[in-house]
């Protein structure tokens, strides 16, 4: 008798203190919700997630109001936003990557037309619009890529017997680019590094730079050529291009082809601050993982890329954005009130304003940030540098590929065909074919 | 004979004692490049750490600090203890009821409770995390009551087979006497009962602490990460891969399994062995 | 006795049947209904009736997953039992040290899907590295990752069932078959085989339904890399569902099949059992 009161007391106890947990855990949240709204951002920026956290709670300290940061892991930002979007408490602010993102999310989106995000925006071209023309979507962060380069190595070439170029001013087309590269590799050993590029990690986290970053080139050419800003069916024009630069990517790094498939882009990057490479294809937003090693920022530059198209000796870097900001129109009024707040303050105050140009490293299209908030980035320096020389900017047409099941197609054929284990009319497959299917599917609704 | 079975058996021995060290290779790889330099780890996993590799344990801080391991830790071992408990509770109360209850009813509900052993969670991934997140159990207590109602299948059909096998007299006596049902079920039943539990146990045990996909889409991912989740996370949410902080993190995470089958390793394979003959 | 327990029903069974109805029914009633419509979530459900059907069947990787895992199940199933099998026959045999190596046999099995893929990882890129390859260079070395994987995870866990099937073999029998001169393979084929045979019908099935179902093993190893061409049937559903914008139903009407080929796998296994159980 003894043993079962005892079983049954236990028992009683526990569920009561289960109860109480459950209903403490519900009423202190549900308290906070009606007395302040909260604020909940999804961020994409996985190299940024420490930052944007650091940044969260200096605002809920100073204001009281709770602004949580989830960051989701590399290439899973659609699959967490819609896993968690469907919950009751869902993202009040997350980000679209371009109008193909804006399209499966716009009916999310809160009409930011009347915010300060809006009024401050130095130009309409940072807006995603809906059809009725509301502001559904703005960036908020410019960000530039093309060939980073060793300038200190690269002047080593140049000092080499035999050197094809005096200037890295040069290279300002795919040929001299190709020529100085395999000569470059040529002379790795006496160079003291181990290839011309870094390697092109095509490892699921890093793929990116290459199915879409460098895939836009050719993307770009066509649109180009045709006059248009999107299509529903590509031609494939400029793969032959994409063949070469990627030809050269590959055969002159510092690692064998077949090695690629587990390579990450923290690999490249570390090759290239340790100086085992000249050219490393990235980014602004690189430096932070670049600084504080081996490569001076004074020994940093950065180059466009060069495909081969005509005229190309015009062309600039890569600039454009895709991370554009969108706040959730189905989450309370409270907390819509407090996203825009954190968002007015992000871009309005000082202090808000310090976080994003020195923590962050943001360029932003925003009027609000004046010459005291500037970045301090060699590479956005390299980057300011080609457009006072009036090149002409390459604009980030990848934002508009139909699917990320598109990118993932053309990056395994990519990584296939260096690896030789497939060939090149995959990645003709998967480019051309795949963006009619994707676009179809997609857009089938 | 006895001499000839002896030389054999030392043959076996040796021989098993070189597969045992093969078969255990993996963890102890991981072990030692835990404190190489993250550098290192990828380009000679099979090298001991030397000086020049060496790292100490700034692996472990390192890890530790990116995932909040300690809390993945607590997270997991609450969900896992509670869940247990609970399960064990309330489908051995369930499973004798209807087994001894033998209405329309009963048999019906044991029908569903088997049915759902072969369901795969894919089938009810989205709906089940809409109905917790809906029902607000998105927490680590509501997670508990997830983990009894998906988890409940397997645990009623192995405590009713072993229901079944239990004298009825033993719980007619008791009953006579004056026992209320609860009593004779705590008093008499379930002390029958326990070699069951502990498989039963043993195997949602397993179950629940390794479980990735269930608590990724129930829990809410703002708060609450268990060790699986802060592992698989370590890849691409942060940037980049730090190999060094994985290679820890392994660690402290299989550390824990192996003290809890070092110190409960007779009752475990009882427990497989017993559950398997029955199941 | 019914009368007097059936006023505890509540205590009883309430709490179990609550919680399956929100962990099991509700999400499974559900789970069938979203597999014909078109939906984000679950309020914003359109009928469409098997227009998601049409478009499984009409998935190239859908049916690569599907071949990928049945062939991936067939040789699981065959390697883990043999060679469970053969350790439990030569662990029963009696010489020093049988129950360390069980204890070690068994230990892998204990281990989360997750660590284990995440270890296995860095020993074949570590191995791999020999000979300038990795292991997402080509599918063929992703299955045979994943196949030794599941090997060393399950091998431990069905010898115990192995060993405890051998062991409840009297051994009236054996000194009876010894006494009429039979040889040891004789033994082994004539008597151990069939007496353990619910042993191999348990483990078959065991080791069936957890190849078959394999998911974070899969994720964590090579998450259906390259080119999905190692994405396994559970895999290949959390993609469709999660990774695609507008796929949503599709993804559900996979995970419909998916549930329908684990039901008449079951069912088999289940049938024969009982068929065997007959003759004996």
């Amino acid at each position: 008798m003894k043993n079962i009161k005892r079983i049954l007391s236990l028992v009683l106890a526990l569920c009561l203190v289960l109860v109480l947990f459950a209903g403490c855990g519900e009423n202190t949240s549900g308290d906070k919700e009606t007395a302040k709204g909260k604020v909940y951002f999804l961020n994409f920026k996985p190299e940024q997630s420490q930052q944007w956290e650091d940044i969260a709670s200096r605002y809920s300290e100073s204001t009281g109001v709770d602004v949580t940061v989830v960051t989701a892991a590399s290439d899973t930002y659609e699959s967490t936003l819609k896993s968690e979007i469907a919950k009751t408490e869902a993202p009040t602010l997350f980000q679209v990557n371009g109008p193909v993102g804006l399209a499966s999310w716009k009916d999310y989106c809160y009409d930011l037309s009347n915010t300060s995000l809006y009024k401050n925006l130095a130009s309409d071209d940072f807006v995603l619009k809906g059809d009725n023309g509301e502001a559904l979507a703005i960036a908020y962060v410019i960000e530039t890529y093309g060939l980073i380069y060793n300038k200190s190595l690269l002047n080593d070439y140049i000092n080499t017997e035999g050197a094809l170029i005096t200037s890295a001013n040069e290279i300002n087309n795919f040929e001299t680019l190709k020529a100085v590269a395999e000569d470059i590799q040529s002379k790795k050993d006496t160079l003291g590094i181990k290839g011309a590029f870094t390697s092109a990690g095509m490892d699921s986290s890093s793929d990116w730079r290459f199915k879409t970053h460098l895939a836009n080139l050719p993307v770009y050419y066509e649109y180009k050529d045709e006059n248009i800003t999107s299509t529903d069916k590509i031609k494939g024009t400029y793969l032959e291009n994409y063949k070469n630069i990627w030809d050269l990517y590959i055969n002159n790094s510092t690692t064998e082809p077949s090695l690629l498939s587990s390579k990450t882009g923290s690999d490249a990057s570390s090759e290239f601050a340790l100086k085992e490479a000249v050219f490393y294809q990235n980014g602004t937003w690189a430096y932070d993982d670049i600084k504080g090693y081996e490569v001076s920022d004074d020994d940093l530059g950065m180059l466009p890329i060069y495909i081969g198209a005509d005229g190309e000796e015009k062309q600039g870097l890569c600039t454009g954005s895709e991370n554009y900001w969108c706040v959730n129109k189905n989450a309370k009024q409270a907390d819509i009130d407090a996203t825009l707040a954190f968002l007015d303050w992000l871009i309005t105050s000082d202090e808000g304003k310090k976080a994003l140009s020195e923590e962050l490293k943001f360029v932003t299209p925003f009027t609000t940030f004046t010459e005291e908030f500037t970045v301090d980035n060699p590479l956005v320096k390299a980057a300011n540098d080609y457009i006072k020389q009036d090149k002409i900017p390459v604009a980030w047409t990848f934002t508009t590929m139909p699917s990320e099941e598109w990118k993932n197609g053309v990056g395994s054929a990519l990584l296939e065909y260096a690896q030789g284990t497939g060939d090149w009319s995959g990645v003709q497959t998967a480019f051309v074919d795949g963006w009619e299917r994707e676009y179809k599917a997609v857009n089938s609704k | 004979m006895n001499e000839k079975k002896g030389k054999k058996g030392l043959l076996l021995t040796i021989i098993f004692s070189i597969i045992s060290v093969i078969y255990i290779a993996p963890i102890i790889i991981i072990l030692y490049n835990s404190f190489k330099k993250k550098a290192y780890i990828a380009k000679s996993p099979f090298s001991l750490p030397n000086e020049q590799t060496f790292s100490g344990f700034e692996n472990y801080t390192s890890g530790i600090n990116k995932t909040s391991f300690l809390s993945s830790f607590g997270y997991s071992l609450f969900i896992t203890v509670g869940s247990v408990f609970l399960i064990l509770l309330c489908t051995s109360m369930c499973a004798w009821y209807i087994t001894r209850s033998k209405s329309k009813f009963s048999k019906c509900l044991y029908f569903l409770f088997v049915f759902s052993m072969i369901v795969p969670f894919q089938m009810v991934m989205f709906t089940l995390s809409k109905t917790a997140d809906f029902l607000k159990l998105t927490n680590p207590v509501g997670i508990i009551i997830v983990y009894l109602g998906f988890g409940a299948g397997l645990a009623v059909f192995m405590f009713s087979g072993f229901v079944k096998a239990v004298p009825l007299e033993i719980e007619e006596a008791a009953l006579i006497d004056g026992c209320s049902p609860l009593q004779t079920f705590f008093m008499i039943v379930l002390p029958i009962l326990k070699p069951t539990a502990i498989s039963v146990g043993i195997l949602e045990t397993m179950w629940i602490w390794n479980d990735y996909l269930l608590p990724y889409l129930v829990l809410n991912i703002k708060k609450y990460k268990t060790i699986p989740i802060a592992i698989q996370y370590l890849k691409g949410g942060y940037g980049s891969i730090d190999i060094g902080a994985m290679m820890a993190m392994l660690v402290l995470a299989i550390i824990p399994i192996i003290v809890f089958y070092i110190s409960l390793q007779k009752y475990i394979i009882k427990g497989v062995a017993a559950g398997a003959v029955k199941g | 006795m019914n009368r007097t327990i059936k006023k505890y029903s509540p205590i009883f069974v309430l709490p179990t049947l609550l919680a399956f109805i929100i962990g099991f029914i509700v999400p499974f009633i559900l789970g069938i209904y979203l597999s014909f419509c078109k939906f984000t979530t679950v309020t914003d459900a359109k009928f469409t009736g098997i227009s998601n059907y049409q478009k499984v069947f009409s998935d190239d990787s859908f049916i690569h997953a599907l071949w990928f895992t049945a062939l991936f199940t067939v040789a699981a199933v065959v390697t883990i039992n043999v060679i469970a099998f053969t350790i439990a026959y030569l662990l029963t045999k009696g010489f020093k040290g049988t129950n360390l190596f069980r204890t070690v046999f068994f230990m892998p099995n204990l281990i989360g899907g997750i660590v284990l893929g995440y270890i296995w990882q860095l020993i074949f890129n570590g191995i791999l590295l020999y000979f300038a390859k990795t292991l997402t260079f080509s599918a063929t070395y992703g299955f045979f990752g994943l196949l030794i994987l599941m090997n060393w995870q399950q091998v431990g866990y069905m010898m115990i069932i192995y060993i405890a099937g051998i062991q409840n073999i009297s051994p009236s029998v054996m000194e009876a078959a010894k006494i009429d001169g039979a040889s040891r393979s004789q033994i082994l084929r004539k008597v151990i085989i069939p007496m353990v045979m619910p042993s191999v019908t348990i483990s078959v099935f065991l080791t069936l339904t957890n190849s078959f179902k394999l998911f974070d093993q899969n994720l964590a190893l090579t998450a259906g890399e390259p080119s999905k061409m190692t994405e396994m049937l559970a895999l290949n559903i959390f993609n469709t569902f999660y990774g695609r914008t507008g796929f949503e139903g599709v993804g559900q009407a996979k995970a419909v099949i998916f549930f329908v080929l684990v039901a008449v796998i079951a069912l088999l296994q289940l049938y024969y059992t009982r068929k065997r159980e007959v003759q004996a």
